[in-house]
């Protein structure tokens, strides 16, 4: 699903000035057209984590950027793995 | 379930600080999302948030401590992680392949392979997929929302605007194929058929529709039930109405592009009884009208 700005807000339950130092860090990049930012399901799940990591595990703003940037280098392998597997024949379709 | 005091690992004397640095500990560890390949991690994980949850609350604590609740019920509910989403065919617009890039670099058959996949992954934007929906005419006209089941058994709500005509194409953004990396997706392009309507027929934005009416209605005139696409209104037949005889609803038409509405007009249709009346016979038999010939003067 496809959202606005707004709507992602109301989604997440984010603060805007949260979600602006977020925007700011790059830890969502949505998209952008036309001047206007269009959200998915996956930066309200993502926006779900960087909650999470700080305020249930305790991480700090520099221990999100690092654990973002480590996982989604795992969510790269894992994504070449699955393409690989695909290719060699023996994944699922 | 389990003795959340045991699942956390403390003591029932443990303070708040000691439960809640107990339960990091263990989501460190167990957290989906910091085991992305692993399924078991999200049972043990729910069963670590569920006993935390239970004893970071001092009221619910009390209360279990008392016996007067116990642990069931206590386990989280199913949750979605951000894992899910970013293994999904959807493509993860966040994935980095900078864990591997200096694989790419080597001269063997994986190496290759990777650049390959990387070219094709990088940033495309998604294809346009082309549907057909077929509308009814009534809706085409007020405006709907009708569901189209695509081929691989989702469906999309189509919103179909006032007004639409047939052939007419709508673009839904970002309802294409998926893209890769930040590429989003492509849109849908859906061609719309109007259906036919027995009642009503469309010439730009004015609709027509054929309505039968008695002799009686002809002859004396009279309010009649006229449907609309948007439902029925009243319309007053003038007295001496005639078989092709139009008459006009303002504003019953389709909506027109840049404000306003068409029109609905109404073509009046005389109908005699379907079986012949011995009464009407008699009547216009000895009718002192009956010798007019609406044929005189017209072109042989």
């Amino acid at each position: 699903m496809r959202m606005t700005k707004q709507e992602f807000l109301t989604s997440s339950g984010l603060q805007v000035q949260v979600l602006e130092f977020w925007l700011e860090q790059h830890w969502l990049i949505p998209e952008e057209s036309a001047g206007e930012l269009h959200f998915q399901d996956i930066d309200i799940a993502r926006a779900h984590l960087i909650r999470g990591l700080k305020d249930d595990l305790g991480a700090n703003d520099e221990g999100i950027d690092v654990i973002l940037h480590l996982m989604d280098q795992v969510h790269g392998l894992r994504r070449a793995l699955v393409e690989l597997r695909q290719q060699i024949g023996g994944g699922r379709g | 379930m389990k003795n959340p005091y045991e699942v956390l690992g403390v003591a029932q004397t443990a303070s708040a600080a000691e439960i809640q640095s107990a339960y990091r500990k263990l989501a460190k560890k167990l957290h989906p999302d910091l085991n992305p390949g692993d399924k078991a991690a999200e049972e043990k994980f729910k069963e670590v948030a569920g006993a935390y949850d239970l004893l970071s609350d001092a009221d619910k604590r009390k209360r279990f401590d008392a016996g007067e609740i116990d642990a069931s019920g206590a386990e989280r509910p199913q949750h979605h992680y951000y894992r899910d989403f970013a293994s999904s065919d959807q493509g993860n617009p966040y994935a980095d392949a900078s864990g591997f890039a200096d694989f790419m670099d080597e001269d063997d058959a994986l190496a290759e392979f990777l650049r390959r996949s990387q070219r094709t992954r990088a940033n495309r934007r998604g294809q346009d997929l082309h549907y057909h929906l077929a509308v009814d005419f009534v809706d085409s006209i007020t405006g709907a929302t009708q569901r189209l089941n695509l081929p691989d058994g989702s469906t999309i709500d189509v919103k179909i605007p006032p007004g639409l005509v047939d052939g007419q194409t709508l673009r839904l953004k970002g309802k294409g194929a998926p893209g890769t990396g930040k590429g989003g997706p492509g849109d849908a392009l859906i061609e719309i058929e109007v259906r036919p309507d027995r009642r009503f027929t469309r010439e730009g934005d004015d609709i027509t529709l054929e309505l039968p009416i008695s002799l009686t209605e002809a002859v004396l005139g009279g309010p009649v039930r006229v449907p609309t696409p948007t439902g029925d209104v009243t319309m007053s037949v003038p007295k001496g109405s005639n078989t092709g005889t139009k008459l006009r609803l303002r504003g019953k038409g389709a909506p027109r592009r840049g404000g306003g509405q068409g029109d609905q007009f109404v073509r009046l249709k005389v109908v005699l009884p379907k079986t012949p009346d011995p009464e009407l016979e008699a009547f216009v038999s000895t009718w002192k009208g009956k010798d007019y010939n609406p044929r005189e003067g017209a072109a042989s």
